[in-house]
């Protein structure tokens, strides 16, 4: 794939991304004119408010001067609230990014070593055990797996704080422990993906000529399980990395309703019951665009990961 | 007794799925996980008629109370009973798990089967569709559709299930491109049957067990959905019940009632887990079914017997294999890859092991060098370097060994490089493993040895990635690193096989002038015997994984005493053959290690055999150029063996295989008998060379 085949790809993606978050919160029943007005506004304020806002222009008219105005930063001004949407989306933004990365590290932390140790023996007990507890995990909700580690960490055995944020800025030692459980939470299931793909791919490379040609050399298991074997097991992870960010990012907005975090997740949950219309668009646009984004880096990421993918 | 015409030699046509043996291949774990599916499935719909209290009665029992005979569930934080609340948030939770399943099947398994069936621009508009939707974060989406189409059973159901039509489609996609491309699809597209019939024939029968597991899944991944929304207050409202919900609920309470939360969180990670299980079943019987395997049948392996013998240690020998055995258990029972191998290299020459594909070579060389794969592999035997047992060094010095005093060469170079790394990091490991060098050294070294197997511009190659080189200069990195330590045996596994007629000789050339540079042993693996004539000092001739004939070259090839190795010398094309003369090969296939023939192994395909060669196994004896030794027991040019009765064909039946029997890979039965022409082998070759020999 040349890289214009690939950009124009990326542009048409967004294009329907952004039109179909705008026209499905648009045609869905609801009207944000007879939240602004109350109960009690005459149908004359009613259709004047309407004008005002361009609701009666046709879809696409609206569709495109709201992109417009995204592109130009202006995410609008909450009807509700009267701040601007791009504010508020942007004092959330870090803690999500925060969460979500730390959820990554975590994941890929204990997944990579459990799929090295799982890939020497294949069908040995480690082996069996990793295999029962990926299929657990992957069958526990994460809402349930939340709140049985506040019970346990927070409650039982008081470690960690059940609920609550504090920012970098203030405090990077109770920054790190408000994000430790909920970024375990969000990470529990992705580790259980990223340590079967790893598995798999580990052994079907372990079995390949150039390791036992290693082994002939007289290397040590840990040197080539590491050094030989990882990086060229590692394609699927990335993609899978890339992925399930869409996972994730669902998780988020339940782990941070859970935790009360204050991040774009919870955010978009308290504007979907205040009906805030312009905000949980904002919202939806701002994490789909990001997951597309992120998708994209992934698969110019291969080429870093691979050699043999690199073209001329 | 004609065998049935071709029976094996029809395209499978897996589309009556084999019910025998089918549930019981399930296993345990499946019918406990369906069990409880069942058990909730009947629950959530009796819910109304179990003895329970009503799930929104307040104050059933007291308030916050754990399980007990009354409430087995206990009580929440109003006094509702618990039971009775989770056995109605049941109904919702599957409810909308089996309706989005329905929905996502209804609306994408037609999608996907046109993708997968009409291909071209169907397929790229379906796909390219597809992947768009793929791109939206799910659940983020279905939260703001709920929230802005009101927060009822239709409308979760609905977005659950539009949002899971893309994995849909991609299963039925892919299950149907596999099918569409079996012969039997294709035949009957071909035979002009109509598409509409070819789907629901051939094809939809096909798609079903995968879709069958995929619903399992699909259910779980919604019934978690569902609860997520719920858990947020954005799915069915109260007052009904809902698991998510259930467990919102519980969480002001945990830390006084704590089974408000853990009960139903039991419940849902249960079911959920069920349902992946059954799924995950089902799936594997998919791949037994596509893979033709036989039901596993884990036979414990044969110890082999114990060492402790002693044996004499030949004078001069640098590298001398005592009785190795190697046997892999498999699904199919132990294979015997290795049997019984013993020979000698001395410093300086070159020992040739020959045979066909199958025949454990290259087994041979890896249990040698004690690289034996996987687990439950048992080795036998003894491996002596200089007089020194290496079979019972620790692994660390193993590493040591094989490091320092041997080195490898496998057949294809495409395969024996790290693709990820540079060339000479890879060139360099061995260099600062077991050399101790230090970065710069070990540069060094690696490019002067890159220069001494003939790389141009070595300096160069080593930055590059093998995918960068060509098979030749492949080839000869792998051969620069295997000697890079200073290795005394040079393991040379097919090393010129896929490589071009002109860089073969190059490579084997290189290898010669090496072993007489540095005074190694060089063991040469091949199914060559022309390359085997001309390069190697001795030969060992291998058949189901024993040596049938060994010796020098030149005695080997000219006064050949076994029918095997005659055979393999009449396989090898010759110049006289007319140009296009079908390859001469050895009828019938190599017997099937898990089950070899009793007797001699080579009696189902051995011209000569006679009723003593199935039941006796013949054992290796001296013939008169010392150091040539042969198992046969009606050797060639010996007379022993009376000329050969191609009539009867008896001796290969007295092993008592019916022709009716299991007829599996490697069990040839008749195939190679002379006479029997029916089978896909013609004989008329082998008889042909065996005749010209003067017999
Ligand atoms: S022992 Fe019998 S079957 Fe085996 S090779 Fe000799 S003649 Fe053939």
């Amino acid at each position: 794939m040349t890289a214009v085949f690939r950009a124009v790809r990326l542009l048409v993606v967004l294009l329907v991304v952004t039109f179909l978050s705008y026209a499905l919160l648009s045609l869905l029943p609801g009207d944000p004119v007879g939240q602004i007005l109350g109960g009690a506004a005459t149908p004359e304020a009613h259709e004047r408010l309407r004008r005002e806002l361009g609701l009666d222009d046709p879809l696409l008219v609206r569709y495109g001067s709201w992109l417009g105005g995204l592109l130009t930063g202006d995410f609008g001004t909450s009807y509700i609230t009267g701040v601007p949407v791009l504010e508020s989306l942007a004092d959330r933004l870090p803690v999500t990014l925060e969460l979500l990365a730390a959820a990554q590290l975590v994941a890929l932390g204990v997944a990579v070593p459990a799929a090295v140790a799982a890939a020497r023996r294949p069908g040995g007990p480690l082996d069996h055990a990793l295999t029962a507890i990926c299929f657990g995990l992957l069958s526990t909700p994460v809402f349930v797996l939340g709140v049985l580690l506040i019970l346990v960490f927070a409650i039982k055995l008081k470690l960690l704080p059940a609920t609550g944020w504090t920012p970098i800025s203030l405090d990077l030692g109770w920054n790190l422990t408000s994000v430790l459980l909920p970024a375990v939470t969000i990470a529990l299931p992705e580790t259980a993906v990223y340590s079967r793909l790893l598995r798999t791919d580990l052994i079907a490379t372990l079995q390949e000529d150039h390791i036992t040609l290693a082994r002939a050399r007289g290397l040590s298991p840990r040197r080539i399980l590491w050094r030989h074997a990882l990086r060229p097991s590692a394609v699927s992870l990335v993609t899978a990395v890339g992925l399930n960010l869409g996972a994730m990012i669902g998780g988020a907005v339940i782990v941070e309703t859970l935790f009360g975090l204050p991040g774009v997740g919870r955010f978009v949950v308290d504007s979907i019951f205040a009906r805030d219309y312009l905000a949980v668009q904002g919202g939806v646009v701002l994490i789909s665009v990001g997951y597309v984004l992120v998708n994209f880096a992934v698969d110019l990421a291969y080429a870093a990961v691979d050699p043999r993918i690199r073209r001329a | 007794m004609p065998r049935p015409p071709g029976r094996r030699d029809r395209p499978d046509r897996p589309d009556r799925p084999e019910h025998r043996g089918l549930l019981r291949r399930l296993g345990p774990a499946f019918w406990l996980a369906a069990g409880w599916l069942a058990l909730v499935v009947a629950v959530a719909a009796a819910a109304d008629l179990l003895p329970l209290p009503r799930y929104d009665e307040t104050l059933a029992g007291p308030p916050r109370s754990g399980p007990s005979a009354e409430h087995p569930f206990g009580t929440d934080a109003l006094g509702r009973d618990l039971l009775s609340r989770v056995a109605h948030g049941a109904r919702v939770s599957l409810g909308v798990g089996v309706g989005a399943v329905l929905l996502g099947l209804a609306a994408g398994a037609p999608l996907g089967v046109l993708a997968g069936y009409r291909r071209r621009r169907t397929d790229a508009v379906i796909m390219g569709a597809n992947d768009v939707a793929l791109a939206f974060p799910a659940m983020v989406f279905a939260l703001a559709v709920v929230a802005f189409a009101g927060a009822s059973l239709v409308n979760v159901l609905a977005v659950l299930g539009v949002l899971s039509v893309p994995a849909w489609i991609r299963l039925v996609r892919g299950t149907t491109l596999v099918f569409a491309e079996r012969e039997f699809v294709t035949a009957a597209r071909a035979l002009g049957a109509r598409d509409r019939s070819v789907l629901w024939r051939e094809i939809a029968p096909n798609v079903a067990l995968p879709a069958a597991s995929y619903a399992f899944v699909g259910m779980a991944v919604t019934i978690v959905a569902e609860g997520g929304l719920a858990f947020l207050g954005l799915s069915v409202q109260a007052p009904t019940p809902t698991w998510g919900g259930l467990i919102n609920e519980g969480r002001p309470v945990m830390e006084t009632a704590p089974h408000a939360v853990l009960l139903p969180s039991l419940v849902m990670f249960l079911t959920v887990l069920s349902a992946n299980l059954v799924g995950d079943r089902l799936r594997a019987l998919t791949d037994v079914r596509q893979s033709g395997l036989e039901p596993v049948r884990r036979r414990p392996a044969v110890p082999l017997p114990a060492p402790g013998q002693v044996h004499r240690i030949e004078e001069g020998a640098l590298l001398q294999v005592a009785g190795l055995r190697t046997h892999l258990p498999t699904p199919r029972g132990t294979v015997r890859a290795v049997d019984g191998v013993s020979f000698t290299v001395r410093r300086g020459r070159t020992l040739a092991i020959v045979g066909e594909s199958g025949s454990g070579k290259s087994m041979l060389i890896r249990s040698v060098l004690g690289l034996v794969p996987g687990p439950g592999a048992l080795r036998g035997g003894r491996v002596y370097l200089d007089g020194r047992d290496l079979t019972g060094l620790s692994p660390e010095r193993m590493r040591r060994v094989l490091g320092t005093r041997f080195g490898a060469v496998f057949q294809d170079p495409m395969t024996a490089l790290n693709p990820v790394r540079r060339i000479g990091v890879q060139l360099a490991e061995p260099l600062r493993v077991h050399l101790g060098l230090g970065a710069k050294a070990a540069r060094a070294r690696g490019t002067e040895l890159l220069a001494s197997v003939g790389v141009p511009e070595p300096a160069r190659v080593m930055r590059r990635y093998p995918h960068q080189l060509s098979g030749g200069m492949r080839q000869r990195v792998t051969i620069a690193m295997a000697l890079s330590c200073g290795p005394d045996v040079l393991f040379a596994d097919e090393p010129t096989t896929a490589l071009d007629v002109t860089v073969q000789d190059q490579v084997l050339r290189l290898i010669r002038r090496q072993r007489e540079e540095r005074r190694m042993a060089v063991v040469l693996v091949s199914h060559d015997l022309a390359v085997v004539a001309e390069w190697a000092d001795e030969v060992v001739v291998m058949y189901a994984g024993k040596v049938v004939e060994r010796g020098p070259t030149a005695a080997l090839f000219e006064r050949t005493r076994m029918p095997y190795t005659e055979a393999l010398l009449a396989a090898v094309p010759k110049l006289t053959d007319p140009a296009h003369h079908p390859l001469r090969l050895i009828a019938g296939r190599p017997p099937d290690l898990a089950d070899p023939p009793a007797g001699c192994s080579f009696h189902p395909r051995c011209p000569y055999a006679r009723e003593r060669c199935a039941v006796e196994e013949p054992p290796l004896l001296p013939a008169e150029t010392p150091g040539h030794l042969y198992a046969c027991w009606y050797p060639r040019d010996t007379g022993a063996r009376a000329p050969a009765d191609t009539g009867s064909g008896t001796g290969t039946d007295s092993d008592g295989r019916g022709l009716d029997g299991p007829c599996g890979p490697g069990r040839p039965a008749a195939a190679g008998r002379p006479g029997d022409l029916s089978g896909p082998n013609d004989l008329s070759d082998l008889d042909e060379g065996a005749d010209s020999r003067g017999r």
